[in-house]
């Protein structure tokens, strides 16, 4: 045990749980708007970090300008997603949408792991950092923060402020009355599942600026997304974010006690915690 | 002039036929009643007519077109609305937002501003409510949002499904009051009213149906004269 390592790891942990509450955000907004469990979020975050580290490889663009591509390709993805894999089974059980989104799992698994192997990448990324004392704080994180802050009020201007973020809230509410209004509701399930690609495909962005990473490494975030789901309430993107900071700092200070490795132990002790106490999350309203 | 045109229509759930051959006509600028007992198929043909469920046999036609295998959003758009039974509102969103998402259709986004005003004026309660949540509205202030909401569109057709369902005796007072002045401003409107005797005092026309069949049709005001009528559904 290091209490010297109280602050900063609790810092370190704050800080990575922006980057772990947009990616939950993805994963939350396309089950509050259509009631589907995307099991391909964790492969999705992984193209995310692929996609920013081609980018910056192959044309030599900054990471950061990097990750306004990928705001498109991940929109664009989704919605090509929403069409060949969920659109079909929308109406149907869970277990059949569960079903589908677990085989574009595989597929994306598959395919990547054929085209990219299994070799780890980084992204060559140094911003400098910021010390004081015991407390070192990464440039490429603090950035990191600022563009998850910044992701999440443009989503929630976009939710509560436009037309049609307006009519995703009401698709998530009642969508055979949404239907009724004139709302084109398959375009705005399409949409929802874009936007909810887009976010998980830029948090992948993101960690890959500050960690190393294989097609593998979004298994670790879709895990840490569904404890950050159950902690803010399902369907609630803004729980999200809340949930994602607790899981960071709930991250930062297990490490100062016990080795890294326990890490998920504790993280889905705290999950199976919640589902019994709270289902319907910390900050769930309903 | 025929605002819209429904021909032998046939529909139901899975195996199960509810609807054997309805059709009907709504004339412009009139108030149409669907009359009928429990479980007669009234909501049934509504949902048809708007697409939620797909006709087995038979066409509805309207704005000139044969609209029997559109989406039920294409429908809205183009001006064939429907405020279901049981309000069905957005309860998540404001009253603002409900109002906004009535207005949904391109044709409705010009008047917005003069149909809020509009709204405002026929139900007054509405408006010291705009900011409230839906969901946490009365049920009485709920059922005149889901109308208010429907009016939004600037429909060219409007269908109530029982719309008094739920209501005091005095807002059902103010409903039909609501309703006499849509007519006199000229909308097209099929009723569907458990009030059967309020709903044919101020209807234009009026079906009856039974069993899935229209039994009955004529003007309003001969219908209610009807002895099967009056014994069936007025209680007389
Ligand atoms: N979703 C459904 N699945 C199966 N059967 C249904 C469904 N909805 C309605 N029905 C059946 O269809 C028949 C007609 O129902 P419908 O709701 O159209 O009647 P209604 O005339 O609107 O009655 P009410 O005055 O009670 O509203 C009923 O026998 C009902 O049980
Ligand atoms: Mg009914």
């Amino acid at each position: 045990m290091n209490i010297d390592a109280l602050v900063p790891s609790s810092i370190d942990g704050l800080m990575l749980g922006f980057v772990y509450g947009l990616a939950a955000m993805g994963l939350t907004l396309i089950f509050g708007v259509m009631r589907v469990i995307n099991l391909a979020h964790g492969p999705v975050i992984a193209l995310g970090m692929f996609a920013v580290y081609l980018i910056g490889t192959q044309f030599g663009v900054n990471p950061y300008l990097g990750l306004i591509a990928v705001l498109v390709l991940g929109l664009v993805l989704g919605i090509v997603m929403y069409f060949v894999a969920v659109h079909r089974v929308i109406n149907a059980p869970e277990l059949t949408t569960l079903l589908a989104t677990f085989s574009v799992n595989l597929m994306i698994i598959g395919l990547g792991t054929v085209v990219f192997t299994t070799t780890p990448r980084a992204i060559d990324m140094d911003l400098g950092a910021f010390r004081t004392g015991a407390i070192t704080i990464l440039g490429t994180k603090v950035v990191a923060v600022l563009i998850a802050i910044a992701v999440t009020v443009g989503l929630y201007l976009f939710l509560y402020r436009t037309r049609v973020g307006k009519s995703i809230r009401a698709v998530a509410n009642n969508r055979a009355a949404a239907e009724l209004m004139g709302i084109n509701t398959t375009g705005v399930l399409a949409l929802s599942f874009g936007i909810g690609i887009m976010l998980a495909m830029t948090s992948g962005g993101l960690i890959a600026t500050l960690f190393s990473f294989t097609i593998l490494a979004g298994g670790v975030y879709e895990l840490k997304s569904f404890v950050i789901v159950v902690l803010g309430g399902l369907g609630n993107p803004t729980g999200a974010l809340v949930g994602g900071i607790v899981l960071g700092l709930l991250e930062g200070l297990t490490t100062i006690f016990m080795p890294v490795g326990w890490v998920p132990i504790i993280e889905y002790g705290v999950f199976v915690l919640i589902l019994l106490i709270r289902p319907t999350g910390l900050f769930g309203a309903r | 002039m025929i605002a819209m045109d429904v021909k032998e229509i046939e529909s139901g759930y899975g195996e199960v036929q509810i609807l054997w051959g309805v059709s009907l006509q709504l004339q412009e600028g009139h108030l149409t009643t669907l009359v009928g007992s429990n479980g007669s198929g009234k909501t049934t043909l509504l949902r048809t007519v708007m697409g939620l469920i797909p006709a087995w046999k038979g066409t509805v036609n309207f704005d000139g077109q044969d609209v029997t295998r559109l989406s039920p959003h294409t429908r809205a758009q183009m001006g064939l609305v429907m405020i279901p039974e049981g309000r069905q509102l957005f309860t998540d969103l404001t009253v603002m937002e409900n109002l906004e998402m009535g207005a949904t259709p391109g044709r409705a986004r010009a008047g917005f501003q003069r149909n809020v005003e509009w709204i405002f004026d026929l139900f007054p309660r509405l408006e010291e409510r705009v900011r409230q949540v839906a969901g946490t509205l009365s049920g009485g202030e709920q059922q005149m949002l889901a109308i208010a909401r429907g009016l939004m569109s600037n429909p060219q057709i409007l269908m109530l499904d029982e719309p008094s369902l739920g209501l005091s005796p005095l807002l059902v007072l103010n409903l039909f009051e609501v309703i006499r002045r849509l007519k006199e401003q000229g909308h097209t409107m099929l009723l569907v009213e458990q009030n059967v005797q309020m709903a044919l005092a101020v209807s234009d026309y009026a079906y009856v149906l039974s069993n899935g069949r229209i039994e009955i049709e004529g003007e309003a005001k001969r219908v209610r004269e009807m002895e099967s009528v009056r014994k069936a559904y007025l209680g007389l």
